[in-house]
């Protein structure tokens, strides 16, 4: 009674196996588009100066005069912000920063491949503008470019990579003791599979990403991946204490184990991905990005929960199942033999 | 249970969930002209650099964090070149400035001509290497800090912008001291003027002979640096401390000691001044003082990477400092709490359809575990809000809720067959004991091991994962079946209670 998708191990494996191998070598060229970290951007910070009180008139007028030059040379910018200057950290004796209420910069964000020579132009627009324009006394305006390159702090990201592994292979280790180590195997490959799948997505899709969600990612596929595997588990279980169930070979074993549980998986997985959609519309800003990315690995931990992981534990099942046989013969024989004695 | 106890215990159980609710979520000015302010718990939790607002009666912000730029020796910013010039009214001298630097960047940066630049404008090949080396080992400091947000960028291929999260309570002690450069020496004397090298490091050695190694630990509350001496370096400070505490001044009648101190040293800025009262014999120099956890650990990694320095590293000074709002935008956390709403609304809508009054216990149950997750993360000194905490939370979220549901459909199945009310609770429980342990100690598990190994923000999310799933699996077991007691006792039909129904039989 082996039910389709069982039937179609290879296909799952296959399919499987051709994302990851194409992940891992995508990320091995190109790695993950972490642009939303703005590993590499323009900036044009125009910097108010003024010895007795900033005036709001001027904090709009540097505004207008910028965004009419941005404007005029064909330039927009991303994102803009409206940055307080705070107290310079060169004092050893200070431990805090403070607003120093006579600082004030407007930093214009610009995407790395905008033209240096617009900006060029740009920036001594605003310069000519800022000079018709009278600030008062003291006042002293800088405008200035600047290209960003974030460095990258890898001990987080493969401290990251070990930590998922080593939770997903000890919560096993119960599920092991609890149900079965082929519960535990089948479980271990499903998390691995869905860990391995979502950031190849990640790599071949070249999704833009903040730097650290990868492995946030991965946590996720694997903790749903533990999840949904174990909600079929314990009725696998179950049925192996039924009478009626418990005679069944691995493959009818398995469907009968995913015809009782298939509503519950697709429930819990349904529910967090609905979860993730209305939190990722609810935000606007990158907030929106990690809850969308985030609707991956609950994808993958359902597809192998689905299809690759019942399908995979036919097999184990059955390895496992020939073994106990063998070993109950074996224990029936040596029981006889001392029974003759 | 009795009418009157459960009556008395559900009045007790509601206030309880309206005094968290109102210490958790809400705050409000009072006062006259609304001096004061109460902050709730949600309110005071730190944020992470990713999620912010303005909080507080003085619109003081929260969240995001500050920024500045290192600029190394030889170069200098566009403001500070303009305003050198500006304050020159010699013709000549101004004239000698102008030569001194050529533009770089569109005129971002100056470079100083024979210290970073040529006559050309082109940055000297030694003056790059040595840059590149200081902004490696100053990345190694701030990805040691092991704090979520901190960030450190080339800016203008010359100089380095760093950034630390707000939620840090020394970031300006990080980020000035993190700007020294240059190797790790240990002076001993009277003075800071006459303080001479306390290892007496011979021709061919480095520091690193001396000294294997800086940490920082705590003990009782205090906050420490160990400085930890190889042999020779052990040696080497009983050596150069031996005389100290001894009278040393034999003409002074009063026969008074000199004061010794030993200075520890980054390049040429002294970082640590110690009063030396008898000679040093340990192979471990254990330095306490007025550190906190954050101060101890950020002296410690800086003398621990100065270790490595050289004189020749490049000396920094350290630009205007800013404060950047949260990178989600200003509005992230109000839209986070909305979303969090929506889906609060859409559980209980679920709970109440299907099994109408009794959605008051999934209700009671899922409050106190939401007001828990609430003070812990607060109170505990490592954990903060972002949206990384959020998904881990909501993830347990949806485990509480699995977990009721499970119990609130075995208990149904249970009465359908005809069993009483209380024996149907009973089993439902007894049935699904083993479904809800599993599960939750299997997402506990992974949590709490993801959390003793990774670095943060996924260790915050890991731990909160690992604690709401502890919270969670109570909450079912225990809470919500004490609730789910308290309430049906309150009720005649305690079947339409639940909208349990039995199964109809047919008689023949």
């Amino acid at each position: 009674m082996m039910n389709k998708r069982s039937k179609l191990l290879y296909v799952w494996v296959a399919v499987s196996a051709a994302i990851l191998i194409a992940g891992i070598v995508l990320f091995a060229l190109f790695g993950f588009n972490t642009s939303l970290d703005r590993p590499a951007s323009k900036t044009v910070d125009v910097s108010y100066n003024v010895v007795v009180e900033l005036s709001e008139e001027n904090k709009n007028l540097l505004s207008e005069a910028s965004e009419a030059a941005f404007a005029a040379n064909g330039v927009t910018y991303e994102e803009k912000l409206e940055l307080e200057g705070q107290a310079d950290p060169n004092s050893s004796s200070q431990s805090e920063f403070y607003p120093t209420g006579n600082d004030f910069t407007l930093r214009y964000v610009f995407d790395a491949d905008v033209s240096s020579e617009a900006l060029a132009n740009a920036v001594t627009a605003i310069n000519e503008a800022v000079d018709a324009a009278s600030l008062g006394t003291g006042a002293s305006v800088t405008v200035t470019t600047h290209t960003l390159s974030l460095q990258t702090f890898n001990e987080s990201l493969w401290r990251a990579a070990v930590a998922v592994l080593t939770g997903a292979v000890v919560a096993l280790i119960y599920v092991g003791v609890r149900f079965g180590v082929g519960c535990a195997l089948t479980g271990l490959a499903a998390a691995v599979n869905d860990m391995l799948l979502t950031l190849s997505f990640f790599a071949i899709t070249r999704v833009p990403v903040y730097a650290f969600a990868p492995w946030l990612y991965a946590a996720i596929a694997a903790a749903a991946s533990l999840g949904l595997w174990l909600v079929r588990c314990m009725k696998l279980r179950e049925n192996a204490k039924d009478p009626a169930f418990s005679a069944l070979a691995a493959d009818e074993a398995v469907a009968e184990m995913c015809k009782a549980t298939d509503k519950a998986v697709f429930a819990l997985a349904g529910s967090a991905l609905v979860i993730l959609a209305v939190c990722a519309a609810c935000m606007f800003s990158g907030g929106a990005a990690v809850f969308a990315g985030a609707l991956v690995p609950v994808a993958a931990a359902l597809y192998s929960s689905t299809l690759l992981a019942p399908a995979l534990h036919v097999r184990v099942k059955a390895a496992f199942d020939k073994i106990k046989a063998k070993r109950a013969r074996y224990t029936g024989k040596k029981r006889a033999a001392r029974g003759e004695e | 249970m009795g009418k009157k106890k459960s009556a008395l215990l559900l009045v007790l159980y509601t206030l309880l969930l309206a005094l968290l609710c109102v210490i958790c979520t809400v705050s409000f000015n009072y006062g006259t002209n609304g001096l004061y302010r109460f902050s709730s718990i949600l309110e005071l939790t730190d944020k992470d650099a990713d999620l912010g607002g303005e909080y507080g009666a003085n619109g003081s912000y929260g969240g995001g964090g500050y920024s500045t730029v290192y600029y190394p020796e030889g170069v200098i910013s566009a403001k500070e070149y303009q305003d050198d010039l500006g304050g020159i009214a010699d013709e000549a001298e101004r004239a000698d400035y102008e030569a001194k630097y050529r533009a770089y960047a569109n005129g971002t940066l100056y470079l100083e001509v024979g210290t970073a630049c040529n006559e050309e404008g082109e940055a000297l090949a030694s003056f790059s290497a040595a840059f590149d080396a200081a902004v490696e080992k100053i990345s190694d400091r701030y990805e040691r800090l092991h704090t979520d947000g901190a960030r450190v960028s080339v800016r203008d291929d010359y100089t380095v912008e760093v950034f630390l999260p707000q939620m840090m309570e020394n970031e300006y002690y990080a980020v000035s001291r993190f700007a020294f450069t240059g190797e790790l020496s240990l002076r001993y004397g009277t003075s800071e003027d006459t303080a001479t090298d306390a290892l007496k490091i011979k021709v061919g050695e480095t520091v690193a002979d001396y000294v294997s190694g800086v940490s920082a630990g705590a003990s009782g509350g205090t906050h420490y640096v160990v400085l930890n001496f190889t042999d020779a370096g052990a040696k080497a400070i009983a050596n150069a401390t031996e005389s100290a505490g001894s009278s040393s001044d034999s003409s002074d009648s009063s026969s008074s000691s000199t004061t010794n101190y030993l200075y520890i040293y980054v390049g040429d800025t002294a970082i640590i001044s110690l009063t030396v009262s008898e000679p040093i014999t340990n192979d471990a120099l254990y330095i306490s003082g007025s550190y906190t956890a954050e101060t101890a650990n950020t002296t410690a990694i800086l003398l621990d990477t100065a270790i490595s320095g050289t004189e020749n590293d490049l000396a920094f000074t350290v630009g205007d400092a800013l404060q950047i709002p949260a990178a989600y935008g200003t509005n992230a956390l109000m839209w986070l709490y909305i979303s969090f709403g929506i889906v609060f609304v859409a559980m209980m809508a679920f709970f109440f359809v299907r099994y109408r009054l009794l959605a008051f216990a999934h209700l009671y149950t899922y409050l106190l575990f939401l007001f828990s997750a609430i003070l812990c993360v607060w109170a505990i000194p490592f954990l903060y809000l972002s949206v990384e905490v959020y998904i881990a939370f909501l993830f347990a979220s949806l485990l509480l809720s699995a977990g009721n549901a499970m119990t609130f459909e075995a208990a149904r199945r249970e009465y359908a067959l005809g069993k009483t009310f209380a024996s149907s609770v009973k089993t439902g429980y007894k049935k699904s004991f083993w479904k809800i342990f599993d599960l939750h100690i299997v997402v506990a598990l992974f949590g709490f091991i993801v959390y003793f190994i990774a670095l943060p923000g996924l260790q915050a999310a890991a731990f909160v994962l690992g604690l709401t799933a502890v919270f969670s699996g109570l909450g079912v077991l225990l809470f919500n079946r004490f609730a789910w007691a308290i309430m049906a006792a309150l009720s005649k039909k305690q079947g339409n209670f639940c909208n349990f129904k039995r199964e109809d039989v047919d008689d023949e």
